[in-house]
């Protein structure tokens, strides 16, 4: 009797240990995602019984103006972001990865966007792309003093050539971004910049201030790009984005650097492989696998933006932010008119797939995926 | 071998000073960094002081952070009988402003008109209060006296001193006060610089000249906590949204933490049927936004989990705690996290302690919990973080009353209580700074579970 | 540890549980946040408890702040609405549409507080559906032009007033604008359609003419251009070119002389501008026309056709728009109310700018040509087409004549 009750009790603890986890993933996700395939057929509106409808609310997406311009601020959204975030990540984790002191503070400086919630960062910076705001400012700033830059960076650059092939001519062996040379560069450019502007011979140019429409504009960026053309306030949110997220996927880099194997690097240096070229053959081959996931992080992150869309509300056009998951909401939640609860449905099925699709297909070019299986 | 030696030397000085070259530019280039990432922060936490954050050009200097009124406004607040830091004008007590004009050529030399307004809120919860005691029916002000005068050469300046009397036997918190010149006339300097000037320069216009240096700085900051209470119950609404907050993260971290062990145990080590297919629908679930099941959550909440709240007394779950716990237990990340953990453990000591009989739940408890120390912290910090800047699910389910918000909710609030129009930035972006503050000091404690929670659930994941 | 675990759980599995008890008939009011929740709470606490705490009914205010609409049909979908709730006329036909709002006439036949004859005509008549009044409009606005003295006296000019002419105003701008070598724009011209419309109806322009919209009407092109024309000259910016969201911001700048706004820039203004000498005066007559045109906004309180307690309720909807309490209402400035009684009250003699803004307000919907805020079951994606018009041709982005010429096709489409 007693080995029977503990037998019983061997076999089902999986299920009592699963059974609060359960409880929430079967509701909450289980039931919840059948239940949206189902509202999809159907013409639901909160208020009266739905009535199945077959692929009308499919066909009808497709048809709308709204939800076209929703997807498409959906994908390009995804695609910028993702591959500029991957980027900056990966070089900034480059950059951080030194064994010296007080790179723990610096690590933290930098992860500070990461960890502050949306509606913070998004107030912050809806203040900060205000027309008379910090952008436009540090903009005007850059327009104004462009040329005294321009001059400092070509002496910079002038420089720096100078004292690498005056080193290369007596044939020693310097790199082009020999970092004690870049120091005294930068010195020698500051000083003769300070003193041409003390001279009057270059000037600040009197140009007007800056006067950009980050957020209340229906015009599209860049101006060339034709079809590939976003709105502007979506590349707002954008910069928002990399800013806040790149942190995070440096640090994954981080620790995939850490266990890059030091001979690589010494062989390279035998080689006499520039920094460059390490960063290409070695580096990047060799962080595959957190490429692979930090990609598929961001593309999974990207396509389900809302917060900035609802936080921004009425201070940009809705057709220039809005994304696939705050149509979902739009028309689940609409303010003056019927809520559209089948078509909200369709739209956030369509997201669904367009999630796992933009997974796989990344999965199948990078080759990679074990990850996610072990 | 005395020349080699010689060469050695040169060499390793070379490479020495070519080190610390290196690291002095990777040490620029972190700086650079540091102001790119941590400079939005530190602009906007300036700029929160600001009597007005939106005006052009947006610089970092600030009245309300230089020396010179911080002493103005002690020593005014200390003239009105308060302690300098928390000033008020007490009875009895006489408050005297000194303030330069500089009137141009042409312009007949007068003293400014001093008036103590009445001033009550046109907008927010405080506009009701029409019947209030107002300082200005208390007071008493004499005529502003000459104290000095510099003739310039295309003008004169003059300075003034402005006395105002408390006549009466009661305190007052508030001291307003405008003055009035003529058109043309300019302002130069005061005791305390003027939070606005208004109509074409004639009118310096002061909010409070006894507020004492603390409510000075952080007059925005004051407005944040003083102007958003509930009418009803009388709480200040700020409070009441960080308490929620805590306390909604708190719950769900304590249920993710265990709910996510048991769960995550059970998926590395039992053998149960389907456990494959729960392991992909895990997976499957972790790339699905919350847009897609949010109607379905939403309805499920509304009518109170199928009706089951109705055998507890309870309805509707909308707009509750409980619904908004309910439904977010412990995600499905978490128990990838755990699943992850637990199988990178060695299994001998369970297997010992099979033998020596223990059951499942005992191994649980006793051996494999306390070995998940370490996941558990970077767990911990993970929901925390997670849970505290959640925006989307609480969007959904908290409506109202505003004393049920969590802080994102209602610092979204704040975009319906300052923005209706024109932006106040002042107190929105003091809102946003001090919500971030609870946020960044747990970071800034447990900076190293942060990183290794991240880098431990990207890695394992 | 593992017992205080232990506790842990069980107390938030308590709290998740824990009940709510209700006692007695309450009567939920669903409103905007803001100040609105400090008017309605007061008024509950001077009109409604006295008169009905005997009765056993109790009132209580949830002021809802981000997107009211949206939450209101949720919780009328949801079945958690409140008994009485805020309509706007801008979008209450869907919900009235929708069934959810309780037919009023049996009640106001029965009243005794409060009848159909009480209430200015033209707002209960927006609230009128097929004969039946759905909503008993508690305030209202109209546009006025309001107006920076300081500047009008610093330039030399005389104030705007209510006999001006679109050309009168024109040239009053024009020599203000004159005064301050340009560093002063005349009016704040928001490219939108809910301050342009008012030029339009007065240039007699109709909306809607057999169920269609016409963009060609000369009428229509009239106002368009003269008031696409004022930026065009100089005498009028848009907010957002100096940095502002609307006409009250651009006031405070003291950077434009005047503003089309309603009453609701004079809260605004006693925050953000408290010493700004300001003046209203009627909207300008159209010089072909003689007319003026104006809006009225106003919103109304509605009772929730699936109410428990719609007796009690409105009971609450009585008190809440009693003569006494509109009086107190309007006492106060907070607003303007609907009771045709209230027109001599000595509130509009008063002779402070509130007071005097006010009195403008209400003469302004009645005086010319004034439609009701509402565009049909359109609603926003009615005005839209115009207002991207506007702000495109007073950007410069396109002539008058194309942007109208998308903006027609746009509604054409719409309205099909």
């Amino acid at each position: 009797m007693e080995n029977k009750w503990s037998s019983l009790k061997e076999k089902t603890a999986p299920y009592i240990l699963l059974s609060p986890f359960l409880f929430g993933f079967i509701i909450f996700f289980g039931y919840a995602f059948i239940r949206s395939l189902y509202f999809s057929f159907t013409d639901y509106d909160l208020f009266s019984i739905p009535n199945w409808v077959g692929i009308k609310n499919y066909i009808n997406l497709f048809k709308e103006h709204l939800f076209a311009t929703a997807l498409r601020n959906s994908l390009t959204f995804a695609i910028i972001v993702t591959t500029l975030q991957t980027i900056f990540a990966l070089l900034l984790a480059v950059v951080m990865n030194q064994k010296i002191r007080g790179i723990r503070y610096f690590r933290a400086a930098y992860y500070m966007p990461s960890v502050t919630s949306s509606i913070v960062i998004t107030l912050i910076f809806m203040w900060m792309f205000q027309r008379q705001g910090v952008i436009n400012y540090l903009l005007t700033i850059f327009r104004r003093y462009g040329l005294i830059i321009g001059v400092f960076l070509t002496f910079l650059v002038g420089i720096q050539l100078l004292l690498v092939v005056r080193e290369k001519l007596r044939s020693r062996p310097v790199e082009y971004f020999e970092p004690g040379y870049i120091i005294l560069s930068i010195i020698l450019a500051a000083i003769i910049t300070y003193v041409l502007k003390d001279f009057g011979i270059i000037k600040p140019i009197e140009a007007k201030a800056v006067d950009i429409f980050w957020l209340n504009t229906r015009e599209k960026v860049p101006f060339w790009g034709g079809p590939f053309a976003f709105p502007r306030p979506l590349g707002a949110i954008m910069i928002l984005n990399i800013w806040t997220t790149t942190p995070t996927f440096m640090i994954l880099y981080l620790a995939g650097l850490q266990d890059i194997p030091r001979v690589l690097y010494e062989a390279a240096d035998v080689d006499g492989a520039t920094g460059l070229q390490k960063l290409w053959y070695i580096t990047v081959p060799q962080l595959k696998h957190i490429t692979f996931l930090v990609v598929t992080l961001g593309l999974i992150g990207t396509l389900q933006m809302f917060d900035q869309v609802k936080i921004i509300g009425n201070q940009a056009p809705l057709e220039s932010t809005i994304t696939l998951a705050y149509y979902v909401y739009q028309s689940a939640f609409p303010g003056a008119s019927a809520p559209k609860v089948g078509m909200a449905s369709a739209a956030a099925i369509i997201l669904a797939v367009l999630t796992l699709t933009v997974v796989l297909i990344q999965k199948i070019f990078s080759g990679e995926g074990r990850e996610l299986r072990d | 071998m005395k020349i080699q030696q010689n060469y050695d030397n040169d060499v390793n000085l070379k490479i020495k000073r070519r080190r610390w070259m290196n690291v002095g530019l990777i040490y620029l280039i972190l700086l650079l960094f540091s102001v790119l990432f941590m400079g939005t922060f530190l602009f906007g936490a300036i700029s929160s002081l600001k009597d007005n954050p939106g005006s052009w050009p947006p610089t970092l200097k600030t009245e309300q952070l230089s020396l010179k009124n911080w002493i103005g406004a002690y020593k005014l607040a200390r003239q009105g009988g308060g302690s300098g830091f928390f000033g008020e004008l007490k009875s009895g007590y006489k408050v005297s402003l000194e303030v330069t004009y500089k009137y141009p050529k042409g312009i007949e030399i007068q003293p400014p008109q001093i008036i103590i307004p009445k001033r009550f809120k046109g907008t927010g919860r405080t506009a009701l209060e029409l019947d209030r005691e107002f300082t200005a029916d208390f007071v008493e002000t004499k005529p502003a006296k000459e104290i000095d005068r510099i003739p310039e050469k295309d003008g004169t300046q003059v300075s003034y001193k402005v006395i105002v009397i408390n006549t009466s036997q009661k305190d007052f918190s508030e001291l307003p006060l405008d003055l009035v010149v003529p058109y043309k006339v300019k302002f130069i300097k005061a005791t305390l610089f003027p939070n606005r000037i208004e109509r074409l320069g004639m009118v310096q216009s002061w909010n409070n000249l006894v507020s004492g240096v603390i409510p000075y700085v952080f007059h925005n900051h004051f407005r944040v906590f003083n102007e958003n209470y509930s009418r009803s119950t009388g709480k200040r609404l700020f409070t009441t949204w960080i308490f929620n907050s805590f306390f909604i993260c708190i719950i769900k971290v304590i249920t993710t933490l265990i709910f996510a062990s048991m769960a995550g145990y059970a998926l590395a080590r039992l053998r149960f049927y389907g456990k494959n297919t729960l392991f992909i629908f895990i997976l499957f679930s972790m790339m699905i936004p919350g847009q897609v099941t949010f109607i379905s959550n939403y309805l499920v909440l509304r009518d109170g989990i199928f009706g089951l709240t109705k055998l507890f007394g309870g309805g509707s779950l909308l707009n509750t705690f409980t619904g908004l716990i309910i439904s977010g237990l412990v995600g499905a990340s978490a128990v990838f996290i755990m699943k992850q953990f637990f199988e990178g453990l060695p299994r001998e000591m369970e297997e010992a302690a099979r033998i020596d009989g223990a059951s499942t739940y005992q191994i649980f408890a006793k051996i494999m919990l306390p070995l998940a120390k370490p996941a558990l912290g970077a767990l911990t910090i993970l929901t925390f973080q997670g849970v505290w800047n959640e925006f989307f699910w609480p969007l959904v389910v908290l409506t109202s009353p505003m004393d049920k918000f969590t802080l994102t909710i209602g610092l979204l609030s704040f975009k319906d209580t300052y923005a209706s129009g024109t932006f106040d930035w002042g107190p929105i972006l003091a809102g946003a700074i001090i919500s971030a503050l609870p946020v960044i000091i747990l970071f800034i404690v447990f900076q190293r579970y942060f990183i290794e929670g991240i880098s431990f659930s990207g890695i394992k994941g | 540890m593992k017992r205080i675990l232990i506790i842990l759980l069980v107390l938030s599995i308590l709290s998740i549980f824990s009940v709510t008890s209700l006692a007695g008939v309450e009567v939920r009011i669903v409103g905007w946040g803001g100040v609105d929740q400090s008017i309605v709470e007061e008024l509950i606490n001077i009109f409604v408890v006295p008169e009905l705490a005997g009765k056993g009914i109790t009132a209580i205010y949830e002021p809802i702040v981000d997107d009211f609409q949206k939450n209101l049909i949720n919780s009328l979908s949801a079945g958690t609405a409140g008994d009485l709730f805020y309509m706007d006329i801008f979008w209450a036909e869907y919900i009235i549409k929708a069934g959810q709002v309780e037919p009023l006439d049996d009640y106001l036949t029965k009243s005794t507080v409060i009848s159909k004859d009480d209430i200015i005509p033209s707002l209960l008549n927006a609230f009128t559906f097929d004969g039946k009044v759905y909503g008993i409009p508690k305030d209202f606005n109209s546009l006025a032009l309001v107006y920076n003295k300081d500047l009008f006296d610093v330039a030399g000019v005389p104030y705007p007033d209510e006999n001006d002419t679109w050309d009168d105003l024109e040239n009053k701008l024009a020599k203000v604008v004159e005064a301050f070598n340009g560093e002063v724009a005349g009016l704040a011209l928001a490219p939108e359609f809910a301050r342009f419309g008012a030029f339009a109806y007065a240039a007699g322009w109709e909306p809607f003419v057999d169920g269609k919209t016409n963009l060609m009407d000369p009428a229509f092109k009239e106002a368009f251009n003269w008031y696409t024309g004022l930026k065009e000259k100089g005498l009028g910016v848009m907010p957002a070119d100096i940095g502002q969201g609307w006409g009250g911001g651009a006031l405070t700048t003291e950077k434009v002389a005047a503003a089309l706004e309603g009453a609701w820039i004079l809260g605004f203004l006693r925050d953000n501008a408290p010493n700004l000498k300001y003046g209203a005066t009627l909207l300008p007559k159209n010089p072909r026309t003689g007319q003026r045109g104006n809006f009225i906004y106003t919103v109304a309180w509605g009772l929730n056709a699936n109410s428990n307690n719609k007796d009690a309720a409105f009971k609450v909807l009585e008190a809440l728009t009693s003569p006494a309490a509109q009086q107190w209402i309007l006492e106060r400035g907070l607003a303007i109310p609907s009771r045709k009684a209230l027109a001599d009250n000595p509130y509009f003699e008063k002779d402070t700018p509130e007071a005097q803004a006010n009195k403008i307000v209400f003469l302004g919907a009645s005086a010319g040509n004034v439609k009701p805020f509402k565009f049909k079951e359109y609603g926003d994606q009615w005005m839209n087409p115009i207002n991207i018009a506007l702000s495109e041709v007073m950007s410069g982005q396109k002539t008058a004549d194309e942007a109208l010429e998308i903006a027609q096709e746009q509604l054409n489409e719409l309205m099909k």
